[in-house]
Formats: structure tokens, sequence, C-alpha cells
């Protein structure tokens, strides 16, 4: 038991080296500001120091790619956003963030 | 309004009396000047009268009218108390919902676009997908299926999510309920879930299974459907919160828990996850955590211990502990010219030590073993976002390593690693033509290497 509680947090270890590690390599620019240049809207609310569109482009591309402000209607994201934060955890800040700057991008 | 109607006709009326008795003054006068007959006197006097009369009649309406609207409001503000008498505790709930609905209700403009068709809090998600799959020692076959995703907002803290998997199966289609979870945004950082939910201890399940999301047209053997569970059937509390500039998210849930195999020789000591009903009294517990030290990195570390024996066997004592590390990288790089992203996941299981048909009458035992199992992948994929050429920034070149080790017994299913690698088409952000090669060598047994092809459309 103790065996295996070990073997797993070594190898959390391990994984949080490379994470660090793959940062190396990261445009500084691209983490911050990743969708900013192309559409040029921002949200005028912020959180821990990123505007809703950073929010957006950074919680959404960890998984898939991100779909246009315009694909869904204002009460669609609602919903979507919702739904999103549930399944990556995001906080009540980071959904308002992204859903403002949703509906203020179309 | 009436009321108002009435007072300008008084005034229009007094206005005429106070001209008429003007010129009634005049006309007294005028017997001297000569300026109004008798005639015209008494004609005019009348008209006086008669107009006197007509604004008695008038006042006497609106009088009654009054007393009327009075009694009204009276009868209004007593059935008000009746409905909602202050000492009444279940009175002030009321009270406090028509302030809550009062607070809540969007503006009649919102609300007038949340009842268009189409724009209201329900929405119907999902994807859907059609595969080629020609495997070495199988017959290759085409496959299909709709995955509806229900989402349904009543409130903007109350969420229902519900899955569907539709395919073609023999001669007929398989309808399986995926997910069905109703969750409450308790505040900011905690969310409540209850149903039945993806397994927070599996996060590929939870954030990659969907095939338009998943790039390659299948998934890694040792997380799916292998050592860690796909869905419980339970309750959850999750969120995430702030420390400093990095983020750490959580979920913890309690479920019914996996079920432990024990009458055949190949399967003995595995834990079978396909089994949403509880075989005793104890629950499940697991969870997950993540870090977040910069955004688009993500390290976890999953957990699930339960007790998989069947009540009231030998087995019923058993305790089983599920383990789990991922890492996820999203990185846009100038000098890579697009995004890279780097997926991976390692799971343990281990139940005590126990012996399988101790008297032999299943015809393996005895079989003394503690039964562990793992499994996990890597996944690295680089999509040239940065060029300028459309066509070339819609491909997407993925490589993944995935391995699942042997039934526990050793008497069932032998480790198996895989290698495959993958191209992908962009038609749209949800929309992808993926096609992939994969070597998979099963320890002791002939490869069955596949060629996969697939398309899959989010919406």
């Amino acid at each position: 038991m103790l065996r295996v509680l070990t073997r797993g947090l070594l190898a959390a270890l391990l994984l949080l080296l490379i994470s660090t590690s793959m940062n190396l390599f990261a445009d500084p620019k691209e983490n911050r500001k990743t969708a900013s240049e192309s559409s040029g809207a921002t949200s005028s609310d912020s959180y821990m120091g990123l505007t809703g569109e950073e929010l957006w482009s950074n919680n959404c591309l960890r998984c898939h790619n991100i779909r246009p402000p315009t694909m869904y209607g204002n009460a669609q994201w609602d919903v979507i956003v919702h739904h999103m934060r549930l399944r990556a955890n995001i906080t009540g800040q980071e959904q308002r963030a992204i859903v403002e700057f949703l509906k203020s991008s179309k | 309004m009436k009321r108002i109607r009435h007072y300008c006709l008084a005034a229009i009326i007094q206005g005429a009396l106070l001209t008429v008795t003007s010129l009634v003054a005049h006309a007294e006068d005028a017997t001297t000047d000569g300026f109004v007959t008798r005639k015209e006197y008494e004609e005019l006097k009348a008209q006086m009268l008669a107009m006197k009369k007509e604004l008695d009649a008038l006042k006497k309406e609106g009088e009654a009218a009054q007393k009327q609207g009075s009694a009204e409001n009276q009868a209004l503000v007593q059935s008000h108390k009746e409905v909602a008498p202050p000492e009444s505790s279940q009175g002030q709930t009321v009270a406090d919902t028509h302030k809550q609905v009062a607070t809540e209700a969007p503006p009649p403009v919102v609300e007038a676009e949340g009842s268009l068709l189409g724009t209201t809090k329900f929405l119907l998600a999902g994807w859907a997908e059609a595969m080629y799959e020609q495997r070495n020692g199988q017959v290759s076959t085409f496959s299909a299926s709709l995955n509806p995703v229900f989402l349904w907002e009543l409130t903007p803290k109350i969420l229902f999510d519900g899955r569907l998997e539709i395919e073609p199966s023999g001669g007929g289609t398989n309808v399986n309920l995926v997910n069905a979870q109703i969750s409450y945004l308790l505040n900011d950082y905690v969310a409540l879930g209850v149903g039945e939910f993806f397994s927070p201890s599996n996060v590929f399940v939870e954030r990659f299974e969907p095939q338009w999301i998943n790039k390659l047209p299948d998934r890694p053997i040792g997380v799916y459907h292998g050592v860690l569970p796909n869905i419980s059937v339970g309750a959850q509390v999750r969120g995430g919160f702030p420390i400093g500039p990095t983020r750490v998210d959580y979920a913890l849930y309690v479920s019914n828990g996996p079920t432990l195999l024990t009458s055949d020789a190949r399967t003995a000591g595995r834990l079978d996850f396909g089994s949403y009903t509880d075989n005793n009294d104890d629950k499940a517990v697991g969870g997950r955590v993540g870090f977040l030290p910069i955004p688009g990195v993500e390290v976890g570390y999953g957990f699930e211990t339960s007790k998989p024996g069947f009540q009231g066997t030998t087995f019923a004592d058993l305790r089983a502990l599920l383990q789990s590390v991922d890492l996820e990288i999203t990185r846009n790089s100038d000098l890579l010219k697009g995004r890279v992203n780097l997926f991976a996941q390692y799971a343990w299981s281990k139940v005590d030590h126990a012996v399988y048909d101790p008297d032999g009458s299943l015809g393996f035992g005895p079989l003394p073993l503690t039964a562990k199992r793992d499994g996990g992948y890597a996944e690295i994929a680089y999509r040239p976002t940065k060029l300028d050429i459309d066509f070339l920034r819609n491909l997407e070149m993925i490589f993944r390593w995935d391995h699942l080790s042997g039934d526990p017994s050793g008497l069932g299913d032998p480790s198996e690693t895989r290698w495959t690698i993958g191209l992908d088409y962009w038609l749209s952000p949800s929309t992808v033509i993926k096609a992939a090669y994969e070597w998979d060598k099963p320890n002791g047994e002939r490869n069955k290497n596949a060629l996969l092809l697939q398309t899959a459309m989010g919406f």
C-alpha cells in the first residue's frame, strides 16, 4: 500500500518536472494572449490578471479546439459555459468573465 | 385615468359657469345698457342650471368610483395578508421566493430572446462519428454512432446533463445511457452533483473521450475500460480555486464502486466497472486533485478506494485501491510554428490478497493472488497553426503509446502495448477526418495491427 502510494507520488513529481521543462520552449506572449491579436475583442472583466478572452482560450484549448463566439447565441453560451465549468473545474469568476467575453465578441 | 377625465370635464364646466355668470352679470346690467334681453337671460339661466345638474351627477359618479377602488385595494391587501402573514415562516419563504424571482428575473427583452426557438436554456449538443477498422485477424468493418448530449439549465445554478450512445448493432440499434447528472453550483468554488457521472479519477474519460476531441480514432486501453472506472453512480463535490497566480481543481465522490470478479480463471481478481448497481453496503470513495502552475499546464492525482466483493462472501472485506497520475500540457510556440498538446496518464490498481475458488469447485482453484494491474498512455500532438497555408494549418499529427498489463490471474488476456501514429484534417473546429495506423502486439499472441479511419463531428 505504502509502496504503491510512494510510486504514485513519485510519478506525480516527475510529471510536474516535465510540465515545468515544457514551458521552456513556449512563447510567453502566447501563454498570456492567445487569440487577442486575431479578434481584437477583449473583455472588461479580468481574473487572476487574465481577461475573459484569455481565460476562454487557455481553458478551452487545453482539451479541444475553440469554437468561435458567433457559433452560438447568448443563451446557448450560458448553458455551454455552465456545463464546461463543471467539467473543467473553473471558478465562478472565470465562468462569468468567459461568458461576458463570448457575448461581447459577436 | 377615468378620474382625471372627470376632473378635466369638471374644470371645463366650471370655466363655462364662470363665463355664464359673467354674462349674467352683464345681462343684469344689460337691462340698463340694452346688451341682453330678458328672454336671452332666461335661456342662459336655464342652460346654467342644466350644467350645474350635470356637474353634480359627475361628482357623484366620481365619488362612487373612488369608493369602489378603495374597497378593492382593501380586499387586495387583505388577501396578501392571508397568503403571506408576516409571522408565518412559510409566508416568509414565499415572500423570499418572490423577492428572488424579482431579483433573478431577466429583463423582458432578454426573456423574449430566451423564449425563441433554439435560444432557450435547453441545448442539444454531442457528436456523431463514422469509422472504418481493418485489424489483423479480424473482419474489417464500418461502424457509426450518434451521441446526443442533453443540457438543461433550469436556473443559473442548476444544470442537468445527460448523454446517450446510439449505435447500430447486429440487426438492431443499441441505445445506452452514458451519464445523467443533476448539478448545483453552491458558490464560485464548489459545485455538487448527483446521478451517473464520468469518474473524476479518470481524467481521460472526463475530458478527452468524445471523438471530436479525442485526436485518434480509438481510445487508450489502459485507462478506457481498463484500470480505472469510466462512469460512477453516486454523488460528487467539485470545483476549483486560485492560489496566488496558480489554480487548484478538485473533485471528491462517493459511488457504488466496482465489482470483484471471482468465478472465472481468466478474470479472477479483476475489477468490473461495468456494473452500475452496488453489490454491498460499502461505498467507493474517490477523487482527483489537479494543479495548474501556469495556464495550459495541469498535473493531477486521482484515487478510488472501495470494497468490491459481494456482501456475505469471503471476498466481502477485501479492499481495492486505484490510483492515477496525469499530465496535460498545451503550448502555442512561435519556434515550432504551431500548437503542441501533450497528454499522459498512468494508473495502478490493487486488490488485497485473496484465494479464488478455494475449494476447487469452479475448476481452477485454489488460486491465491494479490490482484494488481496497471496501464496508461502518453500522447503528443502537433498542429502547425501559425503557418500561412490553410491546408497545412488544418493538419494535425499525433503519436501515442498506450499499455495495459495482463489479467491479474495470469490466465486471462496478456499484457498489451500499442504504438499509434495518426494524421487528422480539421474541416472545422469540431469536425475532423482521422487516419491512423496502430502497431498492436499482445504478449504471446499474433499482432493485431490495425488501419483506422474515422470522421467525427461535434455539435
